[in-house]
């Protein structure tokens, strides 16, 4: 007996139905028959069958209700229905209950069984095949995910050590250091943990289910502002937001918007403006908030527009390049609560972001 | 900064440069004249333990680190609230850690032995302001 037979399991209370199937097919697959759906039954706890061809009208239990109540425990095997009536109502019933992939007429035409048969092993190939590859993709996903995880803790547990050897040596004043080595390092430092950072947050984004929960937009633009402050304390910061209306959503990927846009505008100054600005506007409608950040800082460039939310792009014309990752982040944060971003920028002048996010609320519960 | 004289301090970590810098840091600041350092939480655990005979325990406050080989700071919390309240009462737990992780945040914040999480690098400002508040009763 070959393994890669195909297997078939044939029910139907007629003897000779049996017999004469075997006749005609013994020698392409390996058959397996009952007399009742009971008997069928017993039998596949034993054998693992690819087909399941069943008679409409046996006593007891019909081919429809076996198989009706064969779906939860045995999804796999294909199946064919065969009955003497061509009836409309059983058909319907087949199809809608039992996941019946074909309709057989008896008496059976020997070629279109054979080729009702291998069709039907097709298909449960191609879905066990398709099956097998999602466990896979999954189990990659997962190993992928937690590399990301453990690297990036691996890797920080390190810089942050050297951060604590640049604070001491400043703290006790043992490293002679005329020419601010130290800060270089302390900036490097800095700018790569800043990085990981960056994929942490990427990698909770992608994991972390949507929670919805209340937002005050004032304390929660507040709180970036206080974060970002002292990065460069010229910054004018204007912040309007109009919430007349509770707004619900999902407070992790909403900072993280915020955090990496405000961290944007307030990095990417002109060295040279008298008046850098970051202004912030937010317009909370019972079904969606409308957040906008303008600056007038370096702009980007027009041709690069297309690109800001790719992975890894970074603009080249400016002096301080970026990880590549924020804007993505962002961009990928909102696709996770259904949001959108628009942005325009004019080179050397300005740039502006606009994203709209659903408000949860439900206001009539 | 010492208004406790006897104060010791017990670090718990299983990098030896961090075990240097938050010893050095705390000699500097002169928070307290005995530290003692230990690699790994179950070392710590046995001279906790050493300690129990002793007919006084002097305050103390524990630097613990949270991801270590072997045995964890979750796992050295969850053994030492074994320990007899005569230990705990005068241990004061400071978790340490370079994690950004969401869990362990939570999960220290959540553990009623533990009287802050501090991140790494220790920050001299941060420190001393959790020295001062485990002992604000003392001054």
């Amino acid at each position: 007996m070959k393994e890669n037979r195909i297997r078939i399991l044939y029910i139907d209370d007629e003897i000779h139905n049996l017999n004469a199937f075997k006749a005609s097919f013994r020698r392409s697959y390996e058959i397996y028959t009952a007399l009742s759906a009971q008997e069928g039954k017993q039998l596949l706890k034993e054998i693992n069958v690819h087909i399941i061809i069943a008679d409409q009208k046996m006593p007891v239990t019909t081919g429809v209700e076996f198989f009706n109540e064969i779906k939860e425990t045995l999804p796999e095997p294909i199946r064919i229905l065969l009955t003497g009536y061509t009836d409309v109502e059983d058909i319907i019933d087949a199809i809608n209950k039992g996941h019946i992939y074909s309709y057989i007429k008896k008496p059976w035409d020997e070629h279109e069984l054979h080729r009702t048969i291998n069709n039907a092993y097709e298909i449960f190939k191609t879905r066990k095949q398709l099956q097998e590859k999602i466990v896979e993709l999954e189990k990659t996903n997962d190993e992928l995910n937690r590399f990301i995880y453990s690297t990036s803790h691996d890797l920080r547990s390190p810089l942050m050590s050297v951060l604590g050897i640049i604070n001491l040596s400043r703290l006790d004043n043992s490293v002679v250091d005329p020419n601010g080595y130290m800060n270089m390092v302390e900036s490097c430092v800095l700018k790569l943990d800043d990085f990981i950072q960056k994929i942490i947050e990427y990698y909770r984004n992608s994991r972390l289910e949507v929670e919805y929960e209340k937002i005050d937009f004032n304390s929660l633009l507040n709180d970036c502002i206080t974060a970002f402050k002292p990065q460069n304390t010229a910054i004018l910061f204007q912040t309007q937001v109009d919430q007349s209306v509770d707004f619900r959503g999902d407070t992790f990927r909403i900072s993280v918007i915020l955090n990496n846009l405000i961290s944007n505008a307030v990095k990417y100054q002109k060295p040279e403006e008298a008046n850098p600005m970051v202004n912030l506007t937010v317009k909370v409608e019972p079904h969606k908030a409308t957040i906008s950040i303008r600056d007038n800082g370096i702009g980007i460039l027009s041709e690069h527009l297309n690109n800001i939310f790719k992975m890894f792009f970074r603009s080249k014309n400016n002096n301080k390049p970026g990880s590549g990752i924020g804007l993505y982040i962002v961009k990928e944060a909102l696709n996770k609560i259904g949001g959108t971003i628009n942005v325009a920028s004019k080179y050397g002048e300005g740039t502006q972001f606009e994203i709209t996010i659903p408000n949860r609320n439900e206001f009539d519960t | 900064m010492n208004s406790i004289p006897d104060l010791r301090v017990i670090l718990i970590d299983d990098n030896e440069i961090d075990l240097l810098l938050h010893e050095k840091l705390i000699d500097l600041q002169q928070i307290s004249r005995t530290v003692l350092s230990f690699s790994s939480a179950n070392k710590a655990l046995e001279f906790l333990s050493s300690n129990i005979s002793l007919p006084r325990i002097p305050p103390t406050i524990i630097l613990l680190d949270i991801q270590m080989p072997e045995m964890d700071g979750f796992e050295f919390l969850q053994a030492f609230d074994s320990y007899p309240q005569k230990i705990k009462s005068q241990c004061h737990i400071v978790m340490v850690s370079s994690s950004l992780d969401y869990g362990d945040i939570t999960r220290t914040n959540a553990n009623p032995m533990v009287v802050r999480l501090l991140r790494k690098p220790l920050l001299v400002k941060e420190l001393k302001e959790t020295v001062s508040l485990i002992f604000k009763d003392f001054v």
